[in-house]
């Protein structure tokens, strides 16, 4: 405590600590309004988010008329992790294809539910485990499972994203990204514990979560997605649906979220695998904190109701790994 | 809410503004810091307030009985009333399903049953550390070091935002008397403040999230998917990562405290300079080091009753801090590590006459060794994780900005303190304007290298 007595230190007023906060808080309007008007749109629907956006959106519209905020984030650009994966444009196919009769295709047909013969099993090289932050730590289980045995695993979550909200990161640019950059040969992807927004439906007006329009627009672009990682039947993927959330606006959610997921990749049923986690954890979609593993009473959830813990994990990953199984050896 | 955010960058200042404008009424100042706080804290979820809430009214009312008390017998028994029900709500919240699983999996290798349900409870973020603080409120008023408060200075004490959730541990009577006149608005340390939280962004976001995503976080999950030298840098960006992480918040905590006229105990002191266990327990979360000697190592005995005792005292201090850390077996090995390093020191460490240079090398890789357990996400993961140092591999995460990272974050340790405490003072002296405009462009700065993944929560609020 003693060094803020030093004699050296310079005493100013307290309207000055207040002129500090305030002015740098405009100094930040000026230079990065729109992404504080982009930090309340993410935000969950409430109080916080809209004291944020009372002052996001205002604070938007002046540093959009002035050329500040353009002129900060090119010269901030060196600094970026990575490429600029939000906002809109990833999803316009999908909306274009609606209502559209598409032909059935031989992909349609997993070989093992119409007793044809499966292609032959090759060797797994690259495996991206991809979601939100429901997929961590089964990424660390798939990872020590399958690096061993020479397996390139490729973990890259996303959390606090979702496929309903295109804000934070666009899911239909980044898994192009990702298979552009990643090249996997088969895709784990669990996502959707951050979904419900509104999604703009035919014509551009917004659907509420969770109807039917709400369930398709989330279908058409999971239908996107899955098409994107399976590569034109090149790699393989699977889709692990949401166990049963304690909360009930979250299992309304997750309801047609679940569902949404096997109308959505029903076109490829030969490469998109569908690893229904709720008959695991869930069953008959009743929530629950604790199962038997092994004859072992275990507790399988995190203290949020929403997340597997590391033993529900360990558990989801021995069915994963039994799914990639029939199709890769590793 | 975390301070790194921009509802807390649009919640700050307001708060700021009218805890000056109020500060000279102290009955509306007291209500409105209280109510701001648990807006704060609300931010995480209104349930915790209660507890919060409920620790506050309870450690108050023992305070307050404690204080009236004259039998010294009657003020200890409501003293160890009072902590025992600060350990229970810390036991329940934070142990409870730890214990239940170790009770569960035991019971049913012995072939009994699961007596209780196992239930996962949510932990209250800042549990750990305001039970400390009550504890040591009810304690110290116990001791006669303070007096008993009043209802509001007690809940100021407990709930104030800046140190809410991830400490410094602030005493009673370092913060009561702050409370006792209101601050001096032609006396506040704003060149300090303002310097303390654009270093803490700095640390925490560019430094800290940066080696946790690029080394940390991938090589702990899979260790056996890195060769040797990959752990090796990870062990050390860890070393690098948790300093700048948790010393980042504290040094944050300690700005927004001095912009509102208030002064915090200082919790680091250059902990990768230390010569010895004993001397980086004097360096590392000193608030913490100071709390368990106070309330713990001395009541036990501390040094008195003979080396055995004092080994004693010294281990199970260490396995608590350990145990506070989390619970998981991976955190009290830790404690017990630590512990087992000061016993030695204490038992040997005048024996040895080494030079300065080689006690801070040795003393410093038994620290780094100490944070690849308390890293480790299971007692077998970490063995895992040794193991791998016989396979040296090849390096695929060695970077220049990794390497410099590490060796900014420890080196600028080892410099002598004046020269930099020279550069520090004249940033601090530095006119409000410039000040103002020098935090925007650090914020600006620390923005860009924020990933969509966002900013992750600080390592302590776990804790």
């Amino acid at each position: 405590m003693s060094r803020f007595s030093d004699g050296r230190i310079r005493r100013v007023r307290a309207r000055d600590a207040v002129f500090v906060m305030f002015f740098a808080g405009l100094i930040l309007v000026l230079l990065q309004g729109a992404s504080i008007r982009k930090s309340g749109n993410e935000l969950k629907p409430g109080v916080e988010r809209d004291a944020v956006l009372a002052v996001g959106r205002p604070a938007a519209d002046i540093a959009d008329g002035l050329p500040f905020a353009e002129a900060s984030r090119k010269a901030t650009a060196f600094l970026e992790p990575e490429p600029n994966l939000g906002g809109p444009g990833g999803f316009q196919q999908a909306a274009g294809a609606a209502g559209q009769l598409g032909a059935v295709t031989p992909d349609a047909f997993d070989p093992a539910a119409i007793g044809a013969k499966p292609p032959p099993r090759r060797k797994l090289k690259t495996l991206l485990v991809t979601g939100d932050s429901m997929v961590e730590p089964l990424d660390a289980d798939l990872a020590q499972s399958l690096a061993p045995k020479g397996v390139h695993v490729i973990s890259d979550a996303h959390v606090g994203t979702g496929i309903s909200s295109t804000l934070l990161v666009n899911w239909g640019k980044l898994s192009a990204y990702q298979v552009k950059h990643d090249h996997p040969e088969a895709v784990v992807v669990f996502i959707g514990a951050n979904d419900g927004f509104p999604m703009p439906g035919a014509g551009g007006k917004e659907v509420e979560c969770c109807s039917a329009e709400w369930a398709a627009i989330y279908a058409n672009r999971v239908r996107q997605i899955a098409a994107t990682y399976r590569q034109n039947g090149v790699a393989k993927v699977y889709w692990i649906t949401l166990p049963t959330p304690r909360e009930p606006a979250r299992q309304t959610i997750a309801r047609v979220v679940n569902a949404a997921i096997p109308v959505a990749v029903a076109p490829w049923a030969a490469q998109v695998r569908v690893i229904d986690s709720v008959p695991i954890f869930t069953p008959g979609a009743v929530y629950r904190d604790s199962m038997k593993i092994g004859g072992t009473p275990t507790i399988v959830r995190k203290s949020d109701g929403i997340h597997l813990n590391e033993a529900g994990s360990s558990l989801l990953a021995r069915n994963v790994l039994s799914s990639i199984g029939k199709d890769f050896t590793y | 809410m975390l301070f790194p955010t921009v509802q807390f960058a649009i919640f700050f200042p307001i708060v700021l503004a009218l805890s000056w404008a109020l500060m000279s009424r102290p009955r509306v100042w007291k209500p409105f810091i209280i109510f701001a706080s648990f807006v704060f804290y609300a931010a995480a979820s209104w349930r915790f307030c209660l507890l919060l809430g409920g620790i506050t009214l309870g450690n108050q009312a023992a305070a307050v009985l404690v204080g009236r008390a004259e039998d010294d017998r009657r003020r200890r028994l409501i003293t160890a009333g009072a902590v025992v029900l600060d350990l229970a709500v810390l036991g329940v919240f934070k142990y409870y399903s730890f214990f239940i699983s170790q009770e569960a999996d035991l019971l049913h290798q012995l072939g009994l049953g699961v007596p209780l349900p196992l239930v996962t409870i949510a932990l209250p973020v800042g549990v750990s550390f305001y039970t400390f603080q009550a504890i040591s409120y009810v304690v110290d008023v116990k001791r006669r070091l303070v007096a008993p408060a009043s209802l509001l200075d007690a809940a100021v004490y407990l709930s104030f935002f800046p140190h809410l959730v991830a400490g410094p541990i602030v005493r009673a009577r370092e913060f009561l008397p702050q409370l006792a006149s209101p601050r001096d608005p032609d006396n506040v340390a704003v060149g300090p403040g303002v310097a303390l939280i654009a270093l803490g962004l700095i640390k925490k976001v560019v430094i800290a999230d940066y080696l946790a995503r690029t080394v940390v976080d991938p090589v702990f999950a899979v260790p056996q998917a890195y060769g040797g030298l990959d752990c090796l840098l990870a062990a050390y960006s860890y070393t690098a990562q948790i300093y700048c992480d948790f010393s980042g918040y504290t040094d944050i905590a300690i700005g927004l405290a001095l912009l509102m006229g208030f002064v915090f105990p200082q919790n680091f002191r250059s902990p990768y300079r230390a010569t010895g266990f004993r001397d980086f327990w004097r360096r590392w979360h000193m608030t913490l080091s100071r709390f368990l000697r106070d309330f713990l190592y001395i009541p036990l005995g501390g040094n008195r009753g003979g080396p055995l005792m004092v080994y004693r005292n010294l281990m199970i201090t260490m396995l608590l801090a350990g145990l506070w850390h989390g619970a998981a077996w991976t955190f009290v090995l830790w404690g017990a590590f630590h512990g087992t390093g000061l016993c030695l020191e204490h038992a040997y460490g005048g024996r040895f006459r080494l030079p300065a240079w080689v006690r801070w090398f040795v003393t410093l890789n038994l620290v780094v060794f100490g944070w690849i357990l308390f890293r480790s996400q299971s007692l077998s993961l970490f063995w895992t994780f040794l193991t791998r140092f016989a396979h040296p591999g090849v390096p695929s995460l060695w970077s220049a900005t990794v390497i410099v990272a590490i060796v900014l974050v420890i080196g600028l340790q080892l410099l002598p303190a004046e020269p930099l405490m020279a550069v520090q003072l004249r940033i601090e002296r530095l006119r409000p304007v410039v000040l103002a405009i020098g935090l925007a462009l650090v914020i600006v700065l620390v923005s860009a290298t924020v990933p969509s993944q966002g900013v992750p929560p600080f390592i302590y609020f776990r804790f």
